[in-house]
């Protein structure tokens, strides 16, 4: 008893010095915890003062159970409670969890549209279907978003924050050993990284470009199925995807049970869509699957395609460089540089309008594109004609104003 | 019955005919800065033909202004030559007033009886200032934009009556439409006005007095001094003058034409390189340098203080050189014009380095 008062006035001393804030004084939990975190494994205790429940006035107890006002005795505040749960295991922590995330009265004291569905999406998730079934190695809320010191989503600390996520997610999933016994592959990381969307979050810090959750799901997580593919593409790619719905491609791929926008861009390391992938000895899948005849319909529209594109890319590539030089002669071609905007859009836009895979809806979009370069091949053609003119011109006018200034000179010396 | 003679019987142009052949131009050393004046002339008569043809097609308003002037130079038949003219004679005219006005003063014909013309010309020259000034905002592009409110706020920190002139150029708090409506109205009509008036006075003063020769030629007999007559041999000249200095200002409209920029955005961050035309940079680059403080006021209140009483001691130089007539070349106003000239040249150049 007498070591147990020490403990406390240790405790009340090092509150004193304002080591600890908020509620922790009025809290039994906090006092004893304090001191014997150091002996602990893990230190439970660590952050706890940054942890978003304790920063809104919650603390041990609202999780733990136990009674936080029994300073004088440990069995008291801990064991003797019916309530109280020590450390818990992961189907307890959700049930825990469950009980202020799922109860949305509640839950709207601290944001009117937090979302409550967590533990329900989660229960459908491979890691809730597993953690029901037994498999108590599967992901549960403190296995994403931390035990003490759990951060608001918002927070660029928190290990839920966009840019943390997929570090999160592969602290499982790139474990070799930890996932050996699921079967599923443990590169996805290393592949995300490089791909288009880890280049836009790692190197451009764009918070927008989709992490793990965006494809798979958060609470929900599970492998997409093949059909649902273009849905989880089309969420941010959505002309892509309805242009492909559409297409007769599409229904092929269902047919023969080919991933949509997978099969051609890949997955996890999705690289920047460049106009080369429309040679289809580019595309292993193509020419494995399918398209191995270069008489082919598929290798025939592959090569139309990209003959369209080249093409228009080549036209620009002149009419920008006739309206540079309409330019460095100073000429006024900022409504040609307009052209080229609108070309370099219709560019962007007969690039979409490929998943459509018809020729003819390609080659009406990239029209645009041929009639603003031609558009702007002619005004810098002007404007370098005019350029000449306003030369030949001055040559003329100064030709005169010489001669004149000559005939006056030599008239004013012969008056003189 | 001529037309002349029509019109002589009721203005009696004879007079005038007879005025101008009696009227004698001395043949010396300096006779070609006679002609200094005259381009000048020329010029303003230019900015004023041109300036017309571009009201026909400019339209002043912050959503309007920059359009027109871009419709101007891409559109409109000859609008890039005009718009290349206005804006190359202009810098011109301000350029040969310059020059007009330090060959007047270190030949000191500033004295008497010349004061009044002396005062009228540095009247001219502040207006033709005024001119540039108000005309650089107009075609509302970003340079323009931010040179204008850095123009401006020197003009505030004018003591005692900064903030009224601020005001009063701004129309309001800050660079806006209002004040881009406010520059075409001082651009188009005020100054011009005011211009025209005070050039008529400057002219008239010359005729009756004609044109001053150096202190040492005025002891020489007037039958001994070398003359040619105002007309036609002078005007002659003049004019020729006028067909060289049209004939740079073509030749600068085609091989340098001016940029019209980007459309300024008063919510767009400043851009790099801001700098006022030509003819301020002296004046802008002194304020650079010059310390946050200086004795017990601000750098940039002192800059200025040092500017309008050095502008107050040029405009009244004829009052305060006590001895112009001297023969001597040399004097302390000759010195102290040479510091001034080579002040204005090194800071100018300085600013264009920086």
């Amino acid at each position: 008893m007498k070591q147990f008062s020490l403990r406390i006035l240790i405790s009340v001393l090092a509150l004193s010095f304002g080591e600890i804030q908020g509620q922790s004084s009025d809290d039994a939990c906090f006092q004893c915890h304090l001191e014997i975190d150091e002996d602990m494994d893990v230190s439970v205790m660590e952050n706890i003062n940054n942890d978003v429940h304790i920063l809104k006035g919650l603390g041990c107890a609202d999780c733990h159970g136990g009674d936080p006002q029994a300073f004088d005795d440990p069995d008291v505040s801990m064991w003797d409670s019916e309530d109280f749960i020590g450390s818990m295991d992961k189907l307890e922590q959700v049930q825990v969890c469950r009980k202020c995330h799922s109860d949305p009265t509640y839950m709207r004291q601290f944001t009117v549209s937090m979302k409550t569905d967590q533990v329900a999406q989660f229960w459908t998730s491979q890691h809730g279907t597993l953690l029901k079934s037994g498999d108590n190695n599967v992901a549960s809320c403190s296995s994403c978003h931390g035990v003490h010191g759990i951060y608001p989503v918002s927070d660029p600390r928190s290990t839920v924050y966009p840019l943390n996520i997929p570090e999160t997610c592969a602290g499982c999933h790139s474990d070799n050993d930890y996932m050996a016994e699921y079967d599923v592959k443990t590169d996805q990381f290393e592949k995300y990284r490089n791909s288009v969307h880890g280049t836009a979050l790692y190197e451009s810090g764009d918070i927008s470009a989709p992490v793990c959750n965006d494809c798979h799901g958060n609470h929900g997580a599970v492998p997409p199925e093949i059909e649902y593919l273009s849905d989880i593409c089309g969420t941010c790619h959505i002309n892509n995807m309805n242009l492909f719905r559409d297409s007769n491609l599409s229904r092929i791929f269902t047919e023969t049970g080919l991933p949509q926008c997978e099969t051609c861009h890949g997955n996890h390391e999705i690289l920047k869509p460049i106009d080369q992938m429309l040679d289809l000895s580019n595309q292993p899948n193509c020419e494995s699957a399918c398209h191995v005849d270069t008489g082919d319909i598929g290798v025939i529209l592959s090569k139309e395609i990209f003959q369209v594109i080249d093409s228009l890319k080549v036209t620009m590539i002149h009419a920008q460089g006739r309206v540079d030089v309409a330019d460095q002669k100073g000429m006024e071609v900022s409504e040609l540089f307009i052209h080229m905007e609108d070309a370099l859009k219709t560019l962007i836009q007969t690039r979409t309008s490929i998943h459509s895979f018809d020729i003819d809806h390609i080659k009406s979009v990239a029209q645009e594109g041929f009639e603003a370069t031609t558009l702007a091949i002619a005004g810098a053609e002007e404007a370098i004609n005019e350029h000449g003119f306003r030369r030949k011109g001055l040559f003329l006018f100064s030709l005169i104003i010489t001669v004149f200034v000559v005939v006056l000179y030599l008239r004013s010396r012969i008056s003189s | 019955m001529s037309v002349f003679n029509w019109l002589n019987d009721r203005f009696n142009l004879a007079a005038v005919q007879k005025f101008m052949k009696k009227k004698q131009v001395p043949i010396f050393y300096g006779t070609v800065w006679y002609y200094l004046g005259g381009i000048s002339l020329f010029l303003f008569i230019i900015q004023v033909v041109t300036g017309i043809l571009l009201v026909l097609y400019y339209q002043p308003g912050a959503a309007t202004a920059y359009e027109s002037v871009k419709f101007i130079v891409g559109t409109v038949e000859f609008g890039w030559l005009i718009r290349e003219v206005h804006s190359w004679s202009a810098n011109l005219f301000v350029f040969f007033i310059f020059l007009h006005m330090f060959t007047v003063y270190f030949a000191r014909a500033y004295r008497k009886p010349r004061e009044m013309t002396w005062l009228s010309g540095f009247v001219l020259l502040i207006l033709s200032l005024l001119f540039g000034f108000s005309g650089y905002l107009l075609p509302w592009n970003e340079l323009a934009y931010s040179a204008t409110k850095v123009g401006s706020d020197i003009a505030g920190a004018i003591p005692v009556v900064g903030d009224f002139f601020l005001r009063l150029l701004r129309a309001g708090d800050d660079v806006s439409g209002a004040t881009l409506t406010r520059f075409y109205g001082i651009h188009t009509a005020i100054v011009p006005l005011v211009f025209s008036f005070i050039l008529a006075v400057h002219l008239i003063f010359i005729q009756v007095q004609g044109m001053s020769i150096p202190p040492k030629l005025e002891k020489v007999p007037k039958e001994e001094l070398k003359t040619m007559k105002f007309f036609p041999d002078f005007v002659t000249k003049d004019f020729m003058a006028w067909l060289i200095v049209l004939n740079i200002i073509a030749l600068l409209a085609v091989f340098f034409p001016w940029d019209v920029g980007v459309k300024a955005d008063p919510l767009a961050p400043a851009p790099a390189g801001i700098r006022p035309e030509w003819y301020f940079m002296f004046m802008f680059q002194t304020l650079k340098l010059i310390p946050a403080h200086v004795f017990f006021m601000e750098g940039e209140l002192f800059g200025i203080l040092v500017f309008i009483i050095g502008g107050m001691i040029w405009f009244l130089v004829p009052f305060l050189d006590r001895n112009p007539h001297r023969r001597k070349r040399t004097n302390f106003w000759t010195y102290f014009g040479v510091v001034v000239v080579i002040y204005m040249i090194v800071l100018t150049v300085w600013g264009y380095l920086v």
